[in-house]
């Protein structure tokens, strides 16, 4: 399956990678539409459609990719500079609930560590680590502008500040 | 958090606290979308950009720029379109206020990019906005739907012959794409590169057109510009830096929050000590970080009894920069080594990799940083970092190179002893450095 | 550039430069060194690499001499404590991460990172924390690469994308974790080993002489490639008698292709030592007989004997003289010369059936040179696919429309990938190019564009863009045009070309010497080689063959050779031609001769020895030689190639005063003088291109499917099938399990195709 996805395609030419190519329903591809006319070059809509993909697949899985490769007439290869180049992109799974504690100074200084510590303990794994079942994925970023509201973490695209470990504890339960 | 206007009337805050302020109707019954109607109706593009430049408005996405003079260089003549482009890429650590802008006052925003983008003539315009901001893009999204809706968004906009669209665009988790043209490069769909000045933006900018990049507070502040007038928006700040200034203020201050303060506020001590709620747990300040984490890091003492002016000469002259008005407050619990330590293991997540010295340099930094603070310090390496920030200062591609060196030289400078005490050499005895 | 004068002050002294000219390139040609990485002329700008600091006054920081035009009253700084201190570092953090293991790269001895290190770099390494570390691994069978040594200046990616078009290798990751390679670890493209050449270090590495040899082992000989007519320039390794690797560095070579070269080129040269080498002479003594090994001495009097015996019987026609658009010219005008003036046969020709004749014959305006191509307005494409057959045009041309913003007009049957470069493509029927041409020669015509199945109106576009043309205009044809269309489209220029624009020719003949072997009179057929075929047995009693039949339609019809009395055959290895042969003369190879080349700008280029000749093969021109002599004509060129071409100059009208000594420098090539035919009336050729175009059919499908990269690259002919990696390729380039295979391994092949991993050395 990479094999076929590695043919380098003349760009005159869609990716050929079989019945390896992702589909959607009627209602994304209608939202990929939408993106997709914003812009006078179709390149533009890579980050949005990434998003989209993600969130319909998991990660930009290769069948993913090679959607996306279709879809903006674009090589394999360029859909890869990409992908790898911003860090909110997955080119591996990650959990169903991504935490992304920020440890950038002033979460660092308000008590960054003592949640990290927390978080990691209740769930038995370290920073850049997925639990077992796959649920949970913890990692540490950069600053995501909470800095008057710290300590925070994001779950997904939900911010939670001003974060003690008793509110940890809540949100992990409405999770479980 | 607190989020409101100290020593001065309210002028981007004036609506956050409003019921529904995010909302058209709230808006309008705020006096929104007034300016545009009194652009649309009798002024020409010209004029605008004469306001803004009597204003003394200056960019406040962090370089600072005179934003009149910046749109001045677009080229009338010019056959290809023109864009107008919302920096909402928020991401120095530090920084929230656009956050708050767009959350509480999207229609600011919108009002703004509108004037802007009659100013210079653009039909198509984007908001791009930091990956991590979905919510504020969905936010955005509706009141761009609401404003369409009010014929205040498409073609023949309040009945003029004015047509623009605005879109708004996410980025994916990179701190350079706030560079501008990085952030045009990722707009384009490539990696975020920053791109070769010249030719700059408004000239050859998004697919090789005239555009304009322009922060979020920056465009909010036009509709205000357009309604007072230059001159009086202008007074309200000082002669070089006019207007008022969001200051997102983070840390040990009893009174976190977004503070708007006329520009040359007279007194940074009084500002933590007193409209900040004062220190934290009455512990003693010990440094402060005025701009965002790429300015100059200043002790207390720069501070306390000093009548630092909050402006961009003022803090010049105080030691520091404006940058983009992330005010990190520090107490005396605070290690700066580990914070400058901090700071550089970020320079170094988000140097992009185009050129040597800050690929490099930032990686080699956090080595030495990291190797230090396990207890494996060696009397050189004091001298060894500000060797490395000189080498990259000054020779990357783009800024960000140079904004990882600052911190780390006015860190070693202002604060020795914080890093002495992780240097002691073979021979047991203390490193000493003179600065 | 325009020509106008300014006034640049570098280092305190004055200097006149172009207007527009680029500071690094003047402080250079002005002599004072600049350390660089990332910049490489004609690529994009990249100053990432951030070497080639300089201080220029009134300016803030320290400037990027690469990214800076000259003005005038420029006041440059290239040496100072601060430039050097800054030179220094880059280098010392460019080092931090790369390993140190250069005892034991490839590229050790003629890596630019090493030289900037000696000539720039610190004493001392400072750097004393842990590297990073990355993998070994293969990104194809040929491309192998060592990630860590990477200084990422991207000259690969740039040239992977502006000269080849194909974007296969690019940067993936951020800041220190940037990493080249592409989706998946595995580089499915042309192969054409461009970015190992331009890589300064010992990132990108030539898969088949990986850990072979140390460049300083290596005797580095110029010498013209041996596989397309573009004839690029290269400089081929030897150890001891053994050729070990080709390249085209600057360092060594500097030729029309600047640092290009194809995969055929690169790395198509290990027939040359090949054990399937013919070892001997040998001589079939009766038909259906075995070869049997002879020596010398026996094999010329045996074929010289029986040449005699039948041209007796016979009469001189009886022998045909089949020449070769591979070998030199020396070669084929000796096998000229012997057929004209000691066999006396007419019956010559080339085992090409795609004769130049009719267009030399009617050419109406200049060859283009390569460089002309590159900074061309408008290039007309008929017929042909450069990319795949002419890879140095092909990259010519993309290069003049993405960097020139030349005009590209495609006229092909299939949607080739230069379409992507096009300003028009012309899509027509299969089999209509003649048709085309009549369309396009006579605007009246209207069944030459019904039986293309196009518009008129594509065709009026097409002549406004040319009409519209300032600066040069070049058409360039592929070998589906017939005599006829040949003529027509070497008459254009007459028609087509005015004060403001130039009209050039560019025909795109297979063979590295086709237009050598017509200037040297091998073309001047009587007989095509199928008519050849056709008559063996019949009037054509007896062939001595240099090589074997090339194109396709003639490959497998090598039965007819059975019905001759006698076959001589000047060969490398065994093929279908020499099956038949009653005697076999093992020949040397483009490596080990001296000899000249004319590729398809006429560019008359040196070809040079580089290692003895293998076995006992001897240069083609020797063995025709002998066999003059052994029937009693010296020609008495003793063992001189120089000697040949002397005369060579003197008897063809366009290599008038040429000599060895003109031709030794590759950077200035010489260009053979065709004349100039006067423009005429066409009404023949016009009238029989009607005729043809009536008995077309009415145009049925088109092809609509792009062929992928590679599908004339990696065809197998006499020469490749002797490289493991084209079958490789040719059988599509699979993925091993593991993209990761370490240096110890060297990728094999089997009888089957079968990709196998083995331990180099069990
Ligand atoms: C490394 C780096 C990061 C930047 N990040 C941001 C940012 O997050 N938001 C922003 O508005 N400007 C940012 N800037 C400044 C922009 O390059 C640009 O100056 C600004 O958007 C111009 O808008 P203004 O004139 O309104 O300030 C950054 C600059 C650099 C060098
Ligand atoms: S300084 Fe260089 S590596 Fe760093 S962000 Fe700018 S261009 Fe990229
Ligand atoms: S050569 Fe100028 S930056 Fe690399």
């Amino acid at each position: 399956m990479s094999q076929q996805l590695t043919n380098i395609q003349p760009r005159s030419q869609p990716v050929d990678i079989g019945d390896e190519v992702a589909s959607f329903s009627p209602e994304v591809e209608a939202e990929i539409e939408d993106h997709l006319s914003k812009y006078p070059v179709k390149r533009s809509a890579i980050l949005p459609l990434m998003f989209i993909v993600q969130r319909e697949r998991g990660y930009l899985d290769p069948p993913g990719v090679a959607y996306l490769a279709n879809r903006l007439g674009l090589r394999i290869t360029d859909i890869w500079e990409v992908a790898t180049f911003y860090s909110m992109l997955h080119t591996k799974p990650v959990g169903k609930y991504h935490i992304q504690i920020c440890k950038t100074l002033s979460c660092k200084i308000m008590g960054e560590p003592g949640i990290t510590e927390h978080v990691c303990s209740r769930l038995g794994i370290r920073p850049g680590e997925t639990t077992a079942d796959g649920k949970f994925t913890v990692s540490l970023v950069e600053c995501l502008g909470s800095c008057g509201t710290a300590p925070m973490f994001q779950i997904g695209f939900d911010y939670h500040e001003n974060l003690t470990t008793g509110k940890v504890d809540q949100i992990l339960d409405s999770l479980k | 958090m607190f989020i409101g206007a100290i020593g001065c009337e309210p002028l981007q805050l004036a609506r956050v606290h409003l019921d529904k302020s995010a909302s058209l109707d709230v808006y309008r019954a705020n006096g929104g979308y007034e300016a545009l109607k009194k652009v649309l109706s009798g002024m020409s593009p010209d004029d605008v950009i004469n306001e803004v430049k009597k204003s003394a408005l200056r960019g406040r996405g962090g370089a600072g720029f005179p934003t009149g003079m910046k749109w001045s260089f677009v080229p009338k003549d010019s056959p290809k379109p023109k864009y107008v482009v919302c920096n909402a890429d928020e991401s120095e650590p530090g920084t929230f206020k656009d956050r708050y802008l767009m959350e509480r006052d999207p229609h600011m925003l919108i009002e703004g990019m509108l004037i802007a983008a009659y100013a210079l003539g653009a039909k198509v315009n984007y908001i791009y906005t930091r990956g991590e901001y979905r919510y504020l893009i969905d936010i955005m999204d509706v009141a761009l739907a609401e404003a369409r809706a009010a014929g205040l968004l498409g073609e023949k906009i309040l009945d003029s012959n004015f047509s623009a669209e605005i879109y708004t665009h996410t980025g994916a988790g990179a701190y350079i794409c706030g560079e501008e043209t990085a952030l045009l490069s990722s707009l384009e769909g490539m990696r975020g590169h920053p791109r070769m000045k010249p030719p700059f933006p408004a000239v050859s900018g998004l697919y090789a057109s005239p555009t304009v990049v322009n922060n979020v507070e920056t465009l909010t502040a036009v509709p205000d510009i357009i309604k007072m007038g230059g001159e009086a928006y202008q007074k309200l700040g000082t002669e070089k830096s006019g207007g008022t200034k969001l200051w997102s203020v983070s840390g040990h201050v009893k009174r976190p929050g977004v503070y708007e303060l006329p520009m040359g506020y007279d007194d940074m001590e009084k500002f933590i000590m007193e409209d900040c709620g004062g220190m934290l747990n009455g512990k003693k300040l010990k440094a402060v970080i005025p701009g965002g984490s790429s300015v100059y890091i200043m002790r207390a003492d720069q501070i306390i009894g000093k009548d630092v002016r909050m402006d961009y000469e003022g803090l010049v002259a105080g030691g520091s920069s404006v940058g983009s008005g992330g005010f990190i407050v520090m107490d005396e619990s605070v290690d700066i080594f580990e914070s400058t330590k901090n700071l550089t293991e970020f320079y170094k997540h988000e140097s992009c990799g185009w050129c040597t010295p800050c690929r490099e340099g930032t990686d080699w930094l956090v080595k030495v940083f990291k190797r230090v603070a396990n207890g494996g310090g060696r009397l050189e390496d004091v001298q060894l970092l500000l060797d490395l920030c000189d080498n990259i200062e000054g020779k990357s591609f783009c800024p960000l190179g140079d904004a990882a060196a600052w911190p780390i030289q006015s860190a070693i400078k202002r604060f020795p002893e914080d890093f002495k005490k992780h240097l002691v050499g073979t021979n047991g005895k203390q490193q000493l450095i003179d600065v | 550039m325009s020509t106008e004068v300014i006034k640049v002050t570098i280092n305190g002294k004055e200097f006149d430069v172009p207007k527009g000219a680029r500071l690094i390139d003047v402080c250079r040609d002005k002599a004072f060194d600049i350390p660089s990485f990332c910049y490489y002329a004609d690529l994009a700008l990249q100053a990432s690499c951030r070497m080639c600091l300089v201080r220029i006054e009134k300016m803030p920081k320290l400037q990027t001499s690469c990214t800076i035009i000259c003005t005038d009253g420029m006041v440059v700084t290239t040496q100072s404590d601060e430039i050097e201190k800054a030179q220094r570092s880059m280098l010392e953090f460019l080092l931090a991460n790369h390993p140190l293991d250069c005892p034991v790269c490839d590229r050790g001895g003629e890596c630019e990172l090493q030289e900037m290190t000696f000539d720039w770099g610190g004493l001392e390494e400072r750097f004393t924390e842990k590297k990073n570390y990355q993998p070994e691994r293969y990104l194809s069978p040929i491309v192998a690469n060592d990630p860590q040594r990477c200084i990422l200046c991207k000259r690969c990616t740039r040239v992977c994308d502006e000269w080849m078009g194909e974007d296969a290798i690019e940067a993936g990751g951020r800041g220190a974790n940037t990493v080249i390679g592409t989706y998946g670890g595995w580089l499915d493209c042309s192969q054409c080993g461009n970015c190992i050449e331009v890589c300064p270090t010992g990132t990108l590495l030539d898969g088949t002489y990986r850990h072979q040899a140390r460049p300083w082992e290596l005797t580095q000989t110029i010498s013209t490639c041996t596989y397309c007519s573009d004839g690029c320039q290269m400089s081929l390794g030897s150890r001891g008698d053994e050729l070990m690797r080709i390249v085209a560095r600057d360092r060594y070579v500097n030729g029309l292709n600047g640092e290009f070269l194809c995969i055929k080129g690169r790395f198509g040269h290990p027939f040359v030592n090949h054990e399937a080498r013919i070892r001997t002479p040998l001589i079939r003594y009766k038909k259906g007989g075995k070869l049997i090994p002879a020596t010398w001495d026996d094999a010329i009097r045996h074929a010289a004997q029986k040449l005699d015996k039948i041209a007796e019987a016979h009469g001189p026609n009886s022998v045909g003289i089949i020449g070769s658009p591979r070998i030199t010219n020396e070669a084929n005008y000796l096998l000229y010369k012997f057929g004209t003036e000691l066999v006396g046969t007419t019956n010559l020709t080339t085992t090409d059936a795609f004769s130049l004749k009719p267009f030399f014959a009617n050419l109406g305006g200049a060859l283009a040179t390569h460089r002309d191509i590159r900074y061309a307005k408008t290039i007309l494409l008929i017929g042909g696919e450069p990319e795949e057959l002419q890879p140095l045009t092909g990259k010519q041309v993309r290069q003049a429309v993405r960097n020139g913003g030349a005009k590209l007009i495609v006229v092909n049957s299939t949607p080739i990938r230069l379409i992507e470069q096009s300003a028009q493509f012309i899509h027509i029927a299969p089999g209509t190019e003649n048709a085309f041409v009549l369309a396009l020669a006579d605007k009246s015509n209207s069944s030459g564009p019904a039986k293309c199945g196009i518009e008129g109106e594509q065709l009026h576009t097409l002549r406004e863009t040319i009409e519209d043309t300032s600066g040069d205009v070049i058409i360039m044809f592929g070998s589906e045009l017939n005599a006829a269309a040949q003529a027509v489209v070497a008459q254009l220029p007459h028609s087509l070309a005015a004060d403001t624009r130039r009209v050039l020719l560019h025909p795109l003949p297979l063979y590295n010497n086709s237009v050598g072997a017509h200037d040297m009179g091998m073309m001047d057929a009587e007989l095509t080689p199928g008519q050849m075929l056709d008559a063996a047995g019949e009037s054509i009693r007896a062939i001595y063959i240099a090589g074997s039949f090339l194109p396709a339609h003639l490959r497998g019809r090598e039965e007819a050779l059975g019905k001759l009395d006698f076959l001589v055959v000047q060969e490398l290895f065994e093929t279908d031609t020499t099956a038949f042969a009653d005697v076999v003369l093992p020949a040397a190879s483009f490596a080990e001769i001296d000899g000249t080349f004319t590729n398809n700008d006429g560019f008359v280029q040196r070809v040079r020895q580089s290692i003895p000749p293998v076995n006992q093969a001897k240069p083609d021109w020797m063995i025709t030689a002998q066999l003059a002599a052994e029937l009693g004509m010296n020609f008495g060129f003793e063992m001189s190639a120089s000697a040949v071409f002397k005369e060579i100059a003197e008897r063809v009208p366009g290599y008038a005063g040429l000599r060895y000594p003109l031709l030794k420098d590759e950077t200035s090539p010489v260009q053979a003088r065709y004349k100039v035919a006067e423009s005429r009336k066409l009404s023949d050729e016009l009238k029989s291109l009607q005729q043809l175009v009536d008995a077309l059919p009415e145009p049925g499908e088109k092809i609509s499917v792009t062929p992928r990269v590679g599908h004339e690259l990696f065809e197998i002919g006499t020469l490749t099938d002797k490289v493991p990696q084209f079958h490789l390729l040719a059988a599509g380039n699979p993925r091993p399990e593991t993209v990761r295979v370490s240096p110890l391994y060297q990728i094999t092949v089997d009888a089957n195709l079968q990709r196998e991993v083995v331990v180099a050395g069990d």
